[in-house]
């Protein structure tokens, strides 16, 4: 920073103003929480209600004033500050100006206080009185300590919050940019500009859709912290509900969108690659379903208390602390994709765990207790700043917090006196939460390997994908399971006959169906050969597969039967389906996946392990024709549009008559990306049945060489008869016929000079037929050398062996070498089926949403 | 005993039962001393490329392999052979961890994560 510089042409109000949003957003929420929470302590009075109501409006004009103010500087190009600068420029597109707007983590944290606003002012207008305080109360909390993260505020080392509005000057990561030394430094400067690989059509539609999700997460957990606070733990799951579902439907969307997003753009192979950040989406939506289910048992039944808070209260901790991972840099290694390190990984331990207190706090019915807790609490809290040792005070700190809760249950907790039915659907359906709660979280603690090592000092590596597939199978077939026969039980009790003689028809329909699918698909070619650990997974790919069959056909009759194909009462009928097939598109897309380019070096690395025996790199020179599946593949060129190079290459296929049809073509693309590096982005054609996914591992991006000319290869010897074919790397060539300048009778008479002719017919990829005719010279009984060559496809033949008595000649092929010659190396796929899979994501997106309606117009009929 | 008690049992089993597995058969971040030591064991070694020994990689013998010179974290200098086409960018990697074994005097990985240098890494790059 220079300080002696005088700036022109800053537009410091529009900072400032930014500022004031800032700090009002902040104050306003503040005030809305204390003011919601003295309302919630008075029955008669409805000045706190104004009071705090406003309060809230007030907030929310302000993060609505804090977003606008950010699109208007990104929008006008002010680069004075510093966020626009990192993540716009003069060319921006105006479509990419969100993708902008959130691609930092400022963005992004005001993204997620954006769509809390909007839900905050649709709960606080559509909700009971009764629950309204005590909701309102915490959800304003909630964005205190969002709205905190905005503020950039130090407080001695110690800085509180990131601030989208801070300026270039004044941002030290860029206090040596020499611009800075200029007084009008702003007429000269352009933005750094949107990283390129975030400016496609699902950057713009999945962050905000994934973040309404996060937020959604909000609402039932604010309904069962205020549940807990006025110790009535049943009326707030009936209005809850609706939003749970909501919750389930919109983050749902979000996580498929990623998973599309990664399939489409991104070169792993796959949609879902157990990554970290993609896990810190997925759980809290398996958290969320198995809240959802457990709150219909209360709503139907009673009961479930203690899970139905636990559930929909960690659904919300899980998005913050996810969070703390993806933002807070802890992931280092293990992530390649986790966001920059802001400096503000203690705020964000310190928030979750706040978070926590307060549930632990409001489960405590004990005046003494709750006291001595937050003494506890505190003091921790101060050893820690003060003294250090961090980690060991943390996990004390989570010990106690973990006992009081056990206590506070068994001493405070109302719990049932009847005990469920081994046939009664609240049973099944609790069995089938904890199995999605059991699920989350060893889902979470595979993510938290690296914090792991961080609490206890250990080195340990992250998980494989392989080893999460591994174990989330086994749940996986619980989960169908349970899916499949739950909805058969009655609520209290049913008749085990009735229960068994329903579920058969489906049972039968899945063996037989599963059988007949399952045992070509693993058992007749892969099984035999496997390893110890690979039949296992086969025999549960196999159990998965029956399974989700089932659960399919289960809920098709469930809704056929029992509801009478009536679509509003099918919602879960129709969701259950879209789970059931996206676990089976995801299994029959991943276990059956094929690589179909093949590696042709002869080296075998299999000696070294299972994990090495992957030869599936192809290479691809211009004009070859190489197999891939069924699929006969030729590299066209490439071809550079600004930063993206995309390799172009025509799939070819065999008609009835083995002529060559272009079938489709593809073009993968590198991304020649200054600020990030290259990335490979694959192209593939989907077709119902099957996708063929291609992308380049390795490429040449820079125009190459001219080709050297006459420089041929060590030619390969043919021998071959009349019609036979001879293959080369760019044709087939075809012994048309043989012919010579003398009959049989000439030569035996006139042995002087002998000139046997071979036509040959070769054939390019494209179907055109050159002739070529090597000559073999005989001239008293020893062979003239003689070539041909054939210029078109580069191939040299020198005709040289004639065999009478077996009839064949030999011909030596020889092609012209290519050492500069464009070539790629890529690797292909065939995803079966994956299309199940997508299908499956809607069908189930489709199925939240009629209950969602269904529940809302229930609601509607009958208010409480 | 109430069938909630016992599922409560169950889970807790289950949890503490994928916990302890997992820590036992998942590998570890290590070095190439320790890989050495147990040849067959599949270790994370994090490094850093040798630059001033050029990356070996002809796809016109094997597309699937490449070599390359890495010094580990503690400073020793190995031979890496990587079972894979050669990472386009591996020229500027800042730190690399390599997933495989030790095998004689050479390290045999069958994957590899590269840092690079860049200002946002808050996107997906490629794995």
């Amino acid at each position: 920073m220079n300080n002696s510089t005088v700036y022109i042409a800053e537009r410091l109000w529009v900072g400032q103003l930014g500022n004031g949003f800032v700090i009002l957003s902040l104050l306003a929420a503040l005030f809305s929480a204390i003011g919601y929470y003295f309302y919630s302590k008075e029955v008669l009075t409805s000045e706190w209600k104004k009071f705090a109501n406003t309060a809230f409006i007030v907030h929310s004009i302000s993060i609505i004033g804090i977003a606008a103010t950010l699109f208007y500087m990104l929008f006008n190009h002010f680069y004075e500050y510093s966020y626009v600068y990192q993540h716009s420029n003069n060319e921006m597109p105006l479509q990419y100006i969100m993708s902008c707007f959130w691609e930092g983590q400022e963005g992004s944290f005001l993204l997620w206080a954006f769509w809390n606003v909007v839900l905050g002012n649709i709960l606080r207008k559509t909700i009971e009185v009764k629950w309204e305080a005590p909701t309102m109360a915490i959800f304003a909390l909630v964005q205190v300590f969002i709205a905190s993260m905005l503020l950039g505020i130090y407080f001695g080392d110690y800085k509180l919050g990131s601030n989208p509005f801070i300026l270039v000057r004044e941002n030290p990561q860029f206090a040596n940019l020499p611009f800075l030394q200029i007084e009008n430094y702003l007429a000269k400067i352009d933005g750094r500009g949107l990283n390129p690989l975030l400016m496609n059509y699902w950057m713009t539609i999945h962050p905000p859709t994934l973040f309404l999700g996060f937020s959604s997460t909000l609402v039932p957990f604010v309904f069962a912290v205020a549940g807990l606070w006025k110790r009535d733990f049943t009326t707030w799951q009936k209005p809850a509900l609706t939003w749970t579902f909501f919750s389930i439907m919109i983050l749902g969307t979000g996580i498929l969108m990623g998973g599309a997003w990664a399939y489409e753009a991104l070169s792993f192979g796959g949609f879902w690659a157990w990554d970290p950040v993609e896990n810190s989406s997925l759980v809290p939506w398996i958290v969320m379903v198995g809240a959802g289910h457990v709150m219909i048992i209360n709503k139907n039944r009673g009961g479930s208390l203690f899970m139905t808070h636990l559930m929909a209260i960690a659904s919300f901790l899980l998005v913050l602390y996810s969070t703390f991972l993806t933002r807070s840099g802890i992931l280092g290694n293990s992530s390649v994709h986790a966001f920059t390190d802001l400096g503000m990984q203690a705020q964000l331990v310190i928030y979750v765990l706040t978070f926590v207190m307060i549930c632990v706090v409001l489960l405590i019915h004990d005046k003494l207790i709750r006291v001595s807790y937050l003494m506890v609490s505190f003091l921790i809290l101060f050893f820690g700043i003060v003294y250090g040792h961090k980690i060991i005070l943390l996990l004390i700190w989570i010990g106690i917090s973990f006992i009081i809760t056990i206590y506070s249950y068994i001493k405070f907790f109302p719990k049932e006196e009847e005990e469920e039915s081994l046939y009664s659907r609240e049973f099944w359906m609790f069995v089938g939460s904890l199995v999605f709660l059991l699920s989350a979280l060893i889902i979470t603690y595979f993510t938290s390997i690296p914090v792991m090592n961080k609490l206890f000092t250990m080195e340990k590596a992250p998980i494989k994908i392989a080893d999460y597939n591994l174990w989330m199978v086994p749940f996986a077939i619980i989960a169908l399971i349970l899916v499949a026969v739950t909805q058969f039980f009655k609520y209290k009790k049913t008749d085990p006959k009735q229960f068994f003689k329903q579920i058969s028809i489906s049972a039968v329909i899945a063996l037989i169906l599963g059988c007949s699918a399952v045992i070509p698909l693993y058992f007749l070619k892969d099984y035999s050969s496997a390893s110890s650990i690979n039949k296992w997974n086969l025999i549960s790919y196999a159990i998965l597969f029956i399974s989700a069959l089932f659960a399919v056909f289960c809920n098709l009759d469930y809704w056929m039967r029992v509801l009478k194909g009536k679509i509003r009462h099918a919602g879960s009928s129709i969701a259950h389906i879209g789970f059931a097939l996206i676990l089976l598109g995801a299994l029959i897309s991943t276990s059956k996946k094929q690589t179909i380019s093949k590696n042709s070096s002869k080296k075998n690395v299999a000696s070294l392990g299972e994990d090495f025996d992957a030869k599936k790199s192809l290479v691809l020179t211009i004009g070859d024709t190489l197999a891939m599946g069924n699929y006969l593949v030729t590299y066209k060129g490439k071809e550079r549009k600004g930063i993206d190079v995309f390799f172009n290459m025509d799939y070819f296929t065999k008609d009835a008559n083995g002529k060559l049809i272009k079938a489709f073509e593809l073009s993968p693309m590198i991304q020649d990306n200054p600020r990030m590096g290259t990335s490979s982005h694959p192209d593939t054609k989907h077709f119902l049945s099957n996708d063929i996914y291609t992308h380049i591992t390795y490429g040449i991006l820079s125009d190459t060489k001219a080709v050297k000319k006459d420089a041929y290869r060590e030619p390969t010897n043919f021998v071959g008869h009349m019609n036979d074919t001879i293959f080369s790397d760019n044709a087939i060539i075809k012994i048309d016929s043989i012919t010579t300048n003398l009959s049989e009778k000439q030569f035996s008479e006139n042995d002087s000079l002998l000139v046997v002719t071979a036509v040959l017919k070769a054939t390019d990829i494209n179907g055109t037929t050159y002739r070529a005719t090597p000559k073999y010279i005989l001239k008293n009984n020893s062979v003239l050398p003689s070539e041909f060559e054939l210029k078109e496809l580069g191939l040299k033949f020198i005709f040289w062996k004639i065999n009478p008595q077996e009839g064949s000649i030999e011909i030596q092929v020889s092609e012209k070498v290519n050492s500069t010659k464009e070539f790629v190396v890529l690797e292909a796929y065939m995803f079966p089926f994956i299309n199940v899979l997508w299908l499956g994501c809607v069908i189930m997106i489709i199925g939240t949403i009629v209950a969602i309606i269904e529940r809302r117009r229930l609601n509607k009929v009958k208010p409480q | 005993m109430k069938k909630i008690h016992i599922l409560g049992i169950v889970v807790i089993a289950v949890a503490i039962g994928v916990i302890f597995t997992s820590l036992q058969s998942s590998a570890t971040y290590s070095d190439f001393i320790e890989a050495s030591s147990n040849p067959d064991t599949e270790y994370h070694v994090v490094g850093k490329l040798n630059k001033s020994i050029p990356v070996q990689y002809d796809p016109k013998i094997n597309a699937d392999e490449c070599s390359f010179m890495m010094l580990d974290n503690k400073g020793v200098e190995k031979r890496v052979v990587l079972h894979k086409s050669v990472p386009q960018d591996i020229q500027k990697s800042e730190q690399i961890v390599l997933i495989g074994k030790m095998q004689g005097n050479e390290f045999h990985a069958n994957d590899i994560l590269m840092k690079c240098p860049s200002k946002y890494n808050d996107a997906k790059p490629q794995a």
